[in-house]
């Protein structure tokens, strides 16, 4: 019988936590998919009938959303490349060496308020001239990918056993050969898993974007709270943008929610 | 193929002193096996002649050269983990090739290499195969052959077999020693386990807390112990050790009985020794003849040895026979053996006499 209440109680909690997320969610695809006048009634209207794909139509009337989207596709994917080339190799070291204040600090980095230094970046990178590209969203969205990647990867590497280097040492590898040939295939689970986090976290990122990005250059998250704040509050087609913007990332994860918890987890390779 | 030469070595992980001034020389051609407890130091050296670790002071000889300074790459020496240590994205082919494609060498040479060390170890139609496809025993071959192919001029085993079951064990151990009977390169062999010591070795270090302890042929381990420690380690099951009064070739066991010495240890004179007695020298006798008197505690029947567990004045010792005997458990006998069987050590140094 305490079993069954256990039970009761875990659910009635787990609900309380995760209800939050789920109901907001839900009501914003019933508002996608409503009327302004379904929007306003009351009692209010969850699953409109007939569900209409006018706010979706209105959003793309409304602005350049594609040149936003584009925007977004270019920020995020340069960002997770360039964290890529550095980060990859960077975890590597950082496992080998097994310097692990040195991701402390790295982490500390990402854990900065970003108000604190995006004023002083802004004005930087207006004296080099570059406002109005999409160069700054990018260099600075590598505070938000670097950090991530790093860390994954590093714990990923730091679960290769290391007799299997010491192997390829005894067969004739240098440093980069070893790197090359046996660590990384082996942590490309890990690899992946951190990219696919690190793009996650630069497409969903709204604060650089405020910043740093002009009316042409910014990212879809900003747009959306331009439309928020620009014309009157238009529940429909801005429940419709926002969830256009959160269907990649959200189908992304669904996808590899296993291997996010793996590789964040660490994964475990035997040893041959 | 070389010579290893070790002098002087000193090893200090930290503020513990693991290898503590050894002197080691292995000739050409060689199956030298070090072998010593847990924590001797036998893995330490063995990776020191490697490369992977750098002693603290000291000299490393492969053949006339100082290797001390060189990377393993230049060293020709290929290694045989405990855990195979096989690159589990790759094929079995290409774990073998793998040091041959990093030296550069053309894909046909590679090939021809790979081919031929697969036929002599028998892995010739799983050449495709990635390791987790592979059993235990194959795995083990495909290091070897990855070891193999690449003609070093020392082959070294980390415990090689150690992750094997026992049969498996037994049928690898014979390989080993078949395959460095056709190649003869000079090998390092390291395990904690004496019965591999001294079936495979033409000579075995025995180490223990980073000293080397003796270093002989198997036969010399086994018939002149330089104490107590290698006495007890090497053969199995382990030499029973009985502290006596000598008085010339005559030893009074303190647990009772007496026990007659070879005609060299007359001049032993009056002193306290520790008798080394082999289980497997010791005859079994009815109770009252002239040895030890002792009470059979255990039987223990192998097929073709009975092994009995006695206990003598509360000391345990042990005996092994090779003829059925009509022996129980609470049986009264004695236990005597040839004086030219017994080996006499001293009660302080615990040093053969």
């Amino acid at each position: 019988m305490s079993k069954l209440i256990d039970r009761i109680v875990l659910g009635a909690c787990v609900f309380l936590l995760v209800s939050p997320a789920i109901l907001f969610f839900l009501w914003m695809l019933s508002l996608a998919f409503k009327n302004d006048v379904d929007n306003l009634a009351y009692p209010p209207v969850f699953i409109p009938s007939p569900p209409t794909f006018n706010n979706f139509r209105k959003v793309f009337d409304s602005g350049p959303f594609f040149q936003y989207l584009w925007n977004s596709i270019v920020v995020s994917g340069l960002a997770t490349v360039i964290a890529l080339a550095i980060g990859v190799p960077a975890g590597y070291g950082i496992a080998r060496m097994k310097a692990r204040k040195l991701l402390m600090t790295i982490l500390i980095a990402r854990m900065t308020p970003a108000i604190s230094f995006l004023i002083p970046l802004f004005t930087l990178f207006q004296a080099l001239g570059l406002t109005g590209t999409l160069a700054p969203v990018v260099i600075t969205h590598l505070v938000i990918t670097v950090p991530i990647m790093v860390y994954i990867v590093a714990g990923y590497f730091e679960t290769l056993p290391v007799e299997l280097e010491e192997a390829a040492i005894v067969d004739g590898c240098s440093p980069w050969q070893r790197f090359r040939h046996i660590a990384l295939p082996l942590a490309r689970p890990g690899i992946t898993v951190a990219a696919i986090l690190a793009f996650i976290f630069s497409w969903n990122n709204f604060i650089f974007g405020a910043v740093l990005s002009g009316r042409e250059t910014r990212t879809l998250p900003v747009a959306i709270y331009n439309v928020l704040t620009f014309e009157q509050i238009a529940w429909g087609p801005l429940a419709a943008a926002a969830l256009l913007v959160t269907l990649p990332v959200l189908l992304l994860t669904l996808i590899i929610q296993k291997e996010i918890v793996g590789g964040l987890t660490a994964g475990g390779v035997k040893g041959g | 193929m070389a010579s290893v030469t070790l002098s002087g070595i000193e090893k200090s992980f930290g503020d513990t002193r693991v290898i503590k001034g050894v002197d080691i020389s292995i000739g050409d051609g060689e199956f030298a096996v070090f072998v010593g407890p847990s924590g001797c130091g036998k893995s330490t050296l063995l990776r020191m002649i490697a490369g992977l670790d750098k002693p603290d002071s000291g000299e490393i000889r492969i053949g006339q050269r100082v290797v001390n300074d060189l990377p393993p790459k230049e060293r020709e020496v290929s290694m045989v983990f405990q855990t195979y240590a096989l690159y589990p994205h790759m094929t079995v082919k290409d774990n073998m090739g793998f040091g041959l494609m990093i030296a550069g060498q053309a894909v046909d040479m590679i090939q021809s290499k790979v081919s031929a060390a697969a036929k002599i170890l028998g892995l010739d139609k799983m050449l495709d195969r990635l390791p987790r496809q592979l059993s235990g025993g194959q795995r083990q071959r495909v290091a070897m052959g990855r070891a193999m192919v690449r003609d070093p001029q020392v082959f070294l085993f980390d415990e090689p077999l150690s992750n094997l079951d026992a049969k498996l064990r037994v049928q690898m151990r014979t390989e080993i020693r078949a395959l460095h009977q056709r190649l003869s390169t000079t090998s390092i062999y390291v395990t904690h386990d004496q019965i591999e010591a001294m079936t495979m070795a033409d000579r075995i270090v025995v180490l223990r807390d980073g000293l080397v302890e003796q270093v002989g042929t198997p036969v010399t381990l086994y018939d002149e112990p330089c104490n107590t420690f290698v006495a007890t380690f090497i053969g199995s099951p382990a030499m029973n050790l009985v502290p006596a009064s000598t008085r010339g070739v005559n030893a009074t066991a303190d647990v009772g009985g007496g026990v007659t010495l070879a005609a060299r240890h007359a001049s032993l004179g009056e002193r306290r020794v520790v008798l080394g007695l082999r289980p497997e020298h010791l005859r079994v006798q009815g109770a009252g003849s002239p040895g030890i008197p002792c009470s059979v505690k255990v039987v223990e029947f192998s097929g073709a040895d009975t092994l009995l567990a006695c206990e003598a004045g509360g000391m345990p010792i042990q005996a092994l026979v090779h003829d059925r005997l009509l022996v129980k458990p609470g049986d009264a006998i004695s236990l005597s053996i040839a004086p030219e069987l017994v080996h006499v050590f001293d009660e302080g140094t615990l040093r053969r006499l």
